[in-house]
């Protein structure tokens, strides 16, 4: 994951429609779709609003002027563990269905259910769509973006002053861990290398992880000093101006929500 | 462990959001007191760490490969379950809205299942064990292993109670699966201890418990 952190914040910092708007729109319009598509009932309504939202997320995708290689990559980055999630469910009963029939049996007693099936699809709708805003949002909005905004939608400067030194040095880290990863390369180590002992492997991996928590804590100390130097104190706050929202932006937020609510209000209510 | 959002009804998202929530605050007001209030970026630092701590590879014993959660180790090192809290709190709003690790609305639970389970696990374990047995390594092995043994034992439960994941086999799969991999949690959370015993003591908050 650490891997992506430049990938994405290099798209991040392209220039686009999409880009240039107002991160807190980003943020809001991207809460809505998900409490949206998450909120409605696991029935077949998830595939109608899932084509909606996602329609809506092709649509500013393509004003982003990103490639699809680059949505392609980041969902395939996250699929595995939502997909095992997923598989699963096609052999087991869920309390949505009051019955359930099989069209396969599996060596074992395992049997597939059509409405395992149908739940299974409606959870990859929901996932997808769900994924497909957050992509969207990390690719066409620079983190130092998300942080002022989130400040100005009301995150407590309590939460927001550490939110804003960890997200600036998981770039430091970021480094650390690509030159211990050299390092490892050099001396020929790989922790996944089978030929190796067991024990040797997590010994070494452990001392990894106690130098990379010195390392942080040290980083952490001399941080604290240099912003001692700098005049920080028990009252220090991150500095997060005011910024009013443009008319065009204003008419972007007003337009999706109204988008997200009407269809899933319609949608919930069409019998 | 990352639970995606499409495995819990909003509702239910909520309730553990709440849930979190109370923690958290509980987690700044530690911060606040024990550290001092200027102290905090350290911590924000320490979180950006265990952010690339999580990155590493651990080889699994039948091939495949996980990630140490570290929420034991931050609540052992720093001497408090409510450091495990904190820290896990950032990491996992970085990779819910960055990364899409993890869900927004399953943030709550996520946060409870790994730092706050794994802080207070980790930390009161790791104590218990201290005052039995006398051997910190010994105590850091076992409560990292129930740290993220339990996370994943309440991860079942709370997907069962949504309804999309069967209790028994949530039970089984999720709870035989990390507790092997807890033991490997709990050997490096052991290994990165004394590391830090025998580097910087003073960064230990009770660095007489361990010995080098």
């Amino acid at each position: 994951m650490i891997d992506d952190l430049y990938f994405i914040e290099k798209h991040a910092y392209k220039t686009s429609i999409i880009h240039r708007l107002d991160a807190r729109v980003k943020l809001l319009v991207t809460l809505a779709a998900i409490v949206a598509i998450i909120a409605m009932p696991y029935s077949t309504k998830v595939y109608e609003l899932g084509a909606v939202l996602f329609a809506l997320v092709v649509v500013l995708w393509a004003c982003s002027r990103l490639s699809p290689a680059v949505y392609i990559r980041r969902l395939a980055l996250i699929m595995p563990f939502g997909i095992f999630l997923i598989g699963f469910q096609m052999f087991v009963k869920n309390p949505y269905y009051d019955v359930f029939h099989p069209i396969a049996a599996l060596p074992f007693g395992i049997e597939v259910y059509a409405e395992s099936v149908q739940f299974a699809s409606i959870l990859l709708v929901k996932f997808i769509v769900s994924i497909s805003f957050i992509i969207l949002l990390s690719s066409t909005t620079r983190m130092q973006d998300l942080l002022e905004a989130s400040g100005r939608l009301g995150l407590p400067r309590e939460f927001l002053l550490p939110l804003g030194m960890m997200v600036r040095y998981i770039f430091v880290f970021a480094d650390m861990f690509g030159k211990i990863r050299s390092a490892m390369d050099t001396r020929c180590f790989d922790p996944l290398d089978r030929t190796l002992p067991y024990r040797y492997r997590l010994r070494q991996l452990g001392y990894t992880v106690g130098m990379i928590f010195i390392r942080s804590y040290e980083q952490g100390e001399r941080t604290y000093t240099s912003m001692l130097c700098r005049g920080y104190g028990e009252n220090a706050c991150l500095h997060t101006g005011r910024k009013p929202l443009r008319a065009g932006e204003v008419s972007f937020f007003a337009g999706s929500l109204a988008l997200i609510v009407l269809s899933t209000v319609l949608i919930y209510l069409h019998p | 462990m990352h639970i995606p959002d499409f495995m819990f009804p909003v509702a239910q998202g909520l309730v553990y959001w709440v849930i979190a929530l109370i923690f958290i605050v509980l987690a700044l007001r530690w911060a606040r007191h024990s550290m001092g209030e200027e102290k905090v970026p350290l911590v924000a630092v320490l979180a950006a760490g265990i952010f690339a701590i999580q990155a590493l590879n651990i080889p699994i014993p039948w091939g495949t490969s996980g990630h140490m959660v570290g929420a034991a180790l931050a609540a052992i090192v720093l001497g408090s379950p409510f450091a495990g809290v904190f820290v896990l709190t950032l990491v996992l709003l970085v990779q819910g809205v960055i990364f899409g690790d993890g869900g927004i609305i399953a943030m709550g639970a996520n946060i409870i299942n790994m730092g706050v389970i794994g802080g207070f696990v980790g930390y009161y374990g790791y104590v218990a064990i201290m005052g039995v047995t006398k051997n910190s390594y010994a105590a850091a092995f076992i409560a990292g292993w129930a740290s993220l043994f339990l996370s994943a034992i309440l991860c079942a439960v709370e997907l069962a109670i949504a309804g999309t994941f069967p209790l028994v086999l949530g039970l089984t799969f999720m709870g035989g699966y990390h507790a092997v991999i807890g033991l490997i949690e709990g050997g490096i959370t052991a290994v990165a201890l004394y590391l830090i015993a025998s580097a910087r003591p003073d960064i230990l908050e009770h660095p007489r418990a361990v010995s080098t």
